[in-house]
């Protein structure tokens, strides 16, 4: 169930008026998804799902408790409410007990379209029929997945805070695979307004990687340099981010510590052409107003330069350590370069095209060792051209290695993320010998 | 408790609308699911919520195409617009559906199912679970571990389905989920060790905890934390793996749970959680490892995480029980309703499952586990055949490939096997292998009295995302020569 503004604003108040609790914090957020699948060409699955969901965290004497229901009726909220202060009232009390936040300015941001019908399943329908009809055209079979969605967040606080952010989202991803099932490539697509999908060139992309005949070639384990497509890259990038915490580095814990203490914020740690951003307005990529804790995100870079600038820092975190919080970021920005896909392919004597990533696993944190598989779509360059798909293999790298080695960058884009998963940008890259590992007959 | 008498007059609203309608078949599943979940981060609590999700999801079949539609409501008026909303969805597929959906007649029971369990994890005071997390975090730090976080989630499914055929059955089930990390510095060196909790999830009631020993496994893990930073360095390259039950079962998991799905063999998940190496021509053809391997599906392994009555298609438990390789031959593929007459065999297998009111049900795990050697075999006896080897313990870092081929495991303890002995601590062992290889390899296997039940709440599939809680069992199993890497070299 989707709530405007002032109906997320009116069930908040509704909750913080029955609250006897020393402070009060309401979370709200649902919506409508639709989503639907198809395989070979047909409709597999689908869903139309309405939800909406309140958490209501009760402080007392430096102890939260919290309760979360889908229920809204007026003695659900009561008991609700009940039982989130009787929770508190029997948990130990918290040593670093953090007060919830009050009013904060937000950035106007741009991820919400009023107009819905776009969103509806007859329109996926329509989408996944123009992606399958371009795998009939190149005479391949289409598998894939159109979701949309259209949500809202809201938080409010007894402190008086209160945030709140609409979302309209589509995405398609489609994955071809040749008619003697042996070869397959993929493409996705996302975006806050449903008419600037284009799943004609969703369906193309995807059925022109997978549109070869000729049998995989079986590449040597080994060092490679790969040309990464942004898909990749995004996956990548978003491991490294996911490890800029300030807490795990200050505790000694992160490829971000200081050997004997500290951290690494403020040193040159990768390539210089590399940058990781976040921006509420950016304009391919834009953050949320706020995070699950009600932080307002402001433009910020996390690498910039190939220097580590900031680490995420809970409200706790923060306290204790007497420094600024820094909200954790889903919509991320790799700052792009000039040379295209195109000329990174030029300019390669022997190496691997990637399209997207599989499967990809932290073997050890602390040095950043991520393991992995190439997938739908992995291609022998040689002497400046893709010559032949070659079978995808396992991965175990080093990211940091990797983001000190950018042989070149190319133009950022928007990169696919199912509806509701966030949606960075990204741009093609290549690196220098790329740790493959082992072989799979996997296609 | 719901009121299953309102969740039926609910529930045959929905039918009816969806006769009159001209539906071919039509199902809904609604009720509610109760989840708690709590962290405990060194010596504070940082999160308790209680979390009730109730709703329905309603299914309908016409003219060969699915509508499915779901809401976190359960009014009549919800229900009977979610009706309409579904048969709408399945109007919307006409221009999308080549390949028409075709159902078989399962049997239409009428019953009722509640996990047997002694203490209603629910019941248990707040101020319980968080002096529970907290010791075990103390107990890991007492014993040589710089920090730990520990965690329990409880959930509890209550629903009621009906369908078409004339099914109605109303069942319950309780899950536990406790777990823990601690972690161990050494800040001169820069080197850093964890130790994750062995103590497997559980479909069971909070007597369970109560006979854990979480705090004395806590105390290991901390000292073990702290023993991992100056454990000898693995040396990489071909030997003997004795595996553990605990990192067994997810190695069972990605290698036969996922690759003999028979929805991934069909092509319908090719564009996500990926297709299979097993082909639907290789049933009862494909020799998938040594003669000592037999898996099995079951619904009703005391425990279990997929233990229950009736599957999310109404399919009885009974169905659920088969072989899926004897003696190291592929024989069955899992399988939801409307997939199994595209391989030409009759009926479902009773491998349905939506992770919420509001999901759409899919082809998903029941209990899958290996069978323990009917000869007596302990652990002691796997390690005596073993010159150079290595001893595998816990789950860690795991990487698959789509077609469930190519790959590589983790874990969180490992002991040098020499001479046919459980030796030194070893650290930085990570596992690779090739599924048929892997299982062919197979030439140990532990007895009975070694049979340990793992599992997760977790496994992911479909689109969007559903996570299915499964269990896994094995005894301990040696496999020859299989490839270890040293992960603080890149492998
Ligand atoms: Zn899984």
């Amino acid at each position: 169930m989707f709530l405007s503004a002032s109906e997320a604003k009116t069930l908040a108040e509704r909750i913080l008026s029955r609250s006897s609790a020393h402070a009060c914090v309401v979370r709200i957020d649902g919506g409508e998804d639709n989503s639907l699948r198809f395989a070979r060409g047909s409709a597999t699955t689908n869903l139309t799902a309405s939800q909406l969901r309140l958490r209501i965290s009760s402080h007392i004497g430096g102890r939260i408790g919290s309760v979360t229901t889908t229920r809204i009726d007026d003695d659900a909220l009561t008991a609700a409410v009940q039982r989130s202060e009787e929770l508190a009232a029997m948990l130990p009390i918290d040593p670093d007990y953090t007060p919830p936040l009050g009013p904060q300015t937000f950035e106007a941001t741009n991820r919400y379209e009023a107009q819905t019908s776009g969103l509806k399943l007859d329109s996926l329908a329509a989408q996944a029929r123009q992606a399958i009809d371009e795998s009939a055209r190149l005479e391949v079979e289409a598998f894939g997945c159109a979701n949309s969605a259209l949500r809202f967040e809201a938080l409010a606080t007894s402190a008086g805070l209160f945030a709140y952010e609409p979302r309209s989202e589509i995405d398609l991803s489609v994955t071809a695979r040749n008619r003697a099932d042996a070869w397959s490539g993929w493409a996705g697509a996302h975006d806050y307004r449903p008419a600037r999908l284009d799943a004609r060139n969703v369906g193309q992309r995807a059925c022109e990687k997978a549109a070869w005949s000729a049998e995989p070639i079986d590449l040597e384990p080994g060092l490679y340099t790969v040309i990464l497509e942004p898909e990749a890259t995004a996956e990548l990038a978003l491991w490294l981010l996911g490890a800029m915490d300030a807490r795990a580095a200050e505790e000694g814990r992160s490829y971000f510590s200081k050997p004997g203490g500290g951290t690494l914020i403020g040193e040159n740690l990768f390539d210089p052409k590399f940058t990781i951003r976040i921006d509420p307005n950016d304009k391919l990529a834009p953050e949320g107003a706020f995070d699950h804790e009600g932080l307002p995100h402001r433009k910020r870079a996390f690498i910039e330069g190939g220097v580590a600038r900031t680490l995420r820092r809970s409200r706790v975190w923060a306290q204790k350590t007497q420094a600024e919080p820094v909200p954790y970021g889903h919509n991320f920005i790799v700052d792009g370069g000039a040379t295209t896909r195109e000329e990174m392919i030029r300019s390669t004597k022997r190496g691997v095209l990637i399209t997207r990533l599989w499967y990809t696993n932290m073997v050890e944190p602390k040095s950043l060792l991520l393991t992995g598989l190439t997938r739908d779509g992995n291609f022998l360059v040689e002497n400046g051209r893709i010559v032949a798909p070659v079978r995808n293999m396992r991965f175990n790298q080093r990211l940091g290695a990797l983001f000190s080695r950018l042989t070149a960058i190319g133009p950022t884009e928007r990169t696919w993320r199912a509806a509701g998963d966030g949606a960075p940008a990204a741009p093609p890259i290549m690196v220098d010998a790329f740790n493959f590992s082992s072989r799979s007959s996997g296609i | 408790m719901l009121d299953r008498a309102l969740l039926a007059d609910l529930a045959e609203l929905t039918l009816t609308t969806a006769k009159r309608a001209g539906a071919t078949y039509a199902d809904i599943r609604l009720g509610e699911t109760r989840r708690e979940f709590s962290f405990a981060r060194d010596a504070r609590l940082e999160n308790f919520d209680e979390r009730l999700t109730e709703g329905f999801g309603f299914r309908v079949l016409i003219d060969g195409a699915w509508g499915f539609y779901g809401a976190q409501r359960l009014d009549s008026e919800s229900l009977r617009v979610g009706a309409l909303r579904a048969l709408d969805n399945a109007r919307a597929m006409r221009s999308i559906q080549k390949q028409p959906i075709e159902l078989e007649q399962l049997p239409a029971h009428e019953a009722e199912w509640i996990m047997p369990m002694a203490k209603d994890p629910f019941a248990v005071d707040a101020s319980r679970k968080a002096d529970l997390l907290l010791a075990i975090c103390a107990s890991a730090r007492d014993a040589g571990a710089d920090f730990c976080t520990a965690s329990l989630s409880i959930a509890r499914e209550e629903r009621f389905f009906a369908n078409s055929f004339g099914a109605r059955i109303a069942q319950t089930r309780t899950r536990l989920a406790p777990s823990f990390t601690a972690v161990a510095i050494d800040r001169a060196a820069g080197r850093v060790a964890t130790r994750d909790s062995l103590t497997p999830a559980r479909g069971a009631g909070w007597e369970y905890l109560e006979n854990a020993g979480l705090i004395e496994e806590a105390s290991q893990a901390g000292a073990q934390a702290r023993a991992k930073l100056t454990a000898k360095p693995v040396t990489p390259g071909d030997c003997d793996l004795v595996i553990d039950p605990s990192n067994l079962w997810l190695t069972i998991h990605e290698t036969v749970g996922h690759s003999t799905e028979l929805d991934r063999a069909l092509g319908w998940e090719a564009n996500f959680a990926g297709t299979s190496f097993v082909k639907p021509h290789m049933l009862n053809e494909l020799r998938f490892g040594s003669e000592l391997m037999t898996i099995v599906a079951d619904r009703s392994q005391p425990g279990g995480l997929s233990t229950i009555g009736y599957d999310d298609d109404g399919a009885p438990a009974d169905s659920a029980e088969f072989p899926i390789v004897e003696n190291g031959v592929f024989r069955n593929f899992q399988m939801a309703l409307g997939q199994a007459h595209l391989i030409g065999l009759p009926a479902s297998n009773g491998c349905a499952y939506a992770d919420s009111p509001t999901a759409f049900p899919i082809q998903r795990m029941p209990n899958i586990s290996l069978r323990p050697n009917p000869e007596e075999c302990s652990l002691d006896d796997l390690f005596a055949d073993v010159e150079n080897g290595v001893y595998v313990v816990g789950a860690g870092s795991w990487s698959i490939d789509q077609q469930r081929d190519n790959f590589q495991f983790g874990g969180q303890l490992f002991y040098e096997i020499k001479n046919g002995k459980r030796g030194e601590l070893l650290r930085d062992v990570a596992y690779q292998g090739r599924t048929t290889q892997f299982w062919s390899a197979l030439d140990g296997l532990g007895d009975a009295a070694t049979y340990h039940l793992d599992g997760t709440f977790t496994c992911g599939k479909a689109e969007p995302v559903q996570l299915a809680p499964v269990s896994h069992g094995a005894p301990p199993a040696r496999f020859r020569n299989i490839r270890v890497l040293n992960t603080s070299n890149d492998g």
